[in-house]
């Protein structure tokens, strides 16, 4: 079921990625929707409802993450870290 | 779901026998025309509505100039990292309280309407009223015609080579017009870029060879009348984007280039000042104070 819902969206994101270029937040509302649905499954598509309409034009977008922990740039880069120790020590103390 | 949705029936069956009934005096009751008409204008009406979000987008695109060089400075100083790099933008947008993008609400929210629509017309072609649209407007609409095409009709749901032809024609009109504002985009309103610039020539070549599909798949089953509705929807988009470029392009954009060169040209033959850069000059210093403004205050919210 999340699998069928995640590809549903996948295939939205394919069809509109031309139409709506892109979205007030980052991730965009359909990324946030694939991840959280995959994640979190229902709670995910509340999560996703929940974000669409706070994405209105009263908003003023910015980042915001299913789970800032395990999602952001800042972990996922410390995780590419982990894997190779030696590199790129400048950069994430400037990412930081 | 039909306690959700009845409303909205009532405000779409609302709105169209409302411009029907304007319209009838005019066109005659029973007449196709109106009816068509109506259609339309419940698009109109919609997409009106919609024009101030379009302002409002189009100006904070503007305030992106200020912001350019942190931006080109977040580019370079993340650019092995997309991830962080979008992170960082959208911080960039938030801090000086400007969005460029679009927000997902209001489109998402106009596929309801959508769905009610279908659901109205298609209750035309089955005498079952939704809303307002009941008794003799059921009888009057049913028969309404569009290019002979009864709009209740369907490309699978009838047999008449009329039909077939005039939902073919409006697919391919849909198309057409979807096609066109992509490309008056891509070619003349986006500023020029190096290296996306190639991945949405790319994506531009997919979608030409994808949306008719898309736009056959689905419309085949849809009735002449949301044919029309999708039609207007679409032609409004292309004439709504080809105004702001022709008048208001994106600095930076050819179409930017065009019309500074447009006014030079007239302001010499006329031989005035230079009225057309002199006013975009006026405008940058404008734009930098807008841009300072927010970051003293940027702790606030």
């Amino acid at each position: 079921m999340r699998k069928i819902a995640v590809a549903l969206m996948r295939a939205y994101q394919i069809a509109t990625s031309n139409v709506a270029p892109r979205c007030k937040y980052y991730p965009s509302c359909s990324n946030y929707a694939i991840t959280a649905v995959g994640r979190y499954g229902a709670k995910g598509v509340a999560m996703s409802a929940w974000r669409i309409m706070r994405c209105n034009p009263w908003s003023g977008g910015g980042v915001d993450y299913v789970d800032e922990n395990l999602d952001s740039a800042d972990v996922k880069s410390l995780l590419v870290m982990n894997e190779k120790l030696s590199m790129n020590e400048k950069e994430v103390v400037g990412a930081n | 779901m039909n306690t959700i949705l009845n409303p909205l029936y009532s405000v779409v069956s609302g709105v169209i026998v409302f411009i029907h009934k304007l319209l009838a005096p005019v066109f005659g009751a029973n007449s196709g025309v109106t009816w068509s008409l109506s259609i339309m204008g419940l698009v109109v009406l919609i997409r009106i509505i919609l024009i101030p979000l379009f302002v409002k987008q189009i100006k904070s695109q503007r305030a992106l100039t200020a912001l350019q060089p942190h931006m080109k400075e977040i580019q370079k100083k993340y650019k092995d990292d997309r991830q962080k790099q979008s992170e960082e933008m959208m911080k960039l947008y938030k801090e000086h309280k400007t969005n460029p993008l679009a927000s997902c609400f209001p489109v998402l929210a106009q596929a309801p309407i959508f769905f009610s629509l279908f659901t109205v017309l298609n209750g035309i072609a089955k005498n079952k009223p939704h809303g307002f649209l009941k008794g003799d407007y059921l009888v009057s609409a049913a028969q309404a015609k569009f290019f002979g095409a009864p709009i209740s009709q369907s490309f699978l749901g009838s047999s008449q080579t009329t039909v077939k032809i005039v939902t073919v024609l409006l697919i391919a009109f849909m198309s057409g017009t979807t096609f066109t504002t992509q490309r008056q985009l891509m070619v003349k309103g986006m500023p020029k870029m190096d290296s996306s610039n190639n991945m949405m020539l790319q994506q531009q070549k997919i979608m030409l060879y994808l949306f008719p599909v898309i736009f056959a798949i689905s419309g085949v089953n849809f009735p002449v009348g949301v044919l029309i509705y999708w039609s207007t929807t679409n032609l409004w988009t292309w004439g709504q984007q080809f105004y702001v470029i022709k008048r208001n392009p994106t600095p930076g954009s050819p179409a930017y280039e065009e019309l500074q060169k447009k006014r030079a040209h007239k302001a010499k033959t006329e031989g005035k000042e230079i009225e057309g850069i002199d006013q975009n000059e006026a405008i940058e210093p404008e734009v930098l104070g807008q841009r300072q403004q927010p970051k003293k205050k940027k702790k606030k919210k």
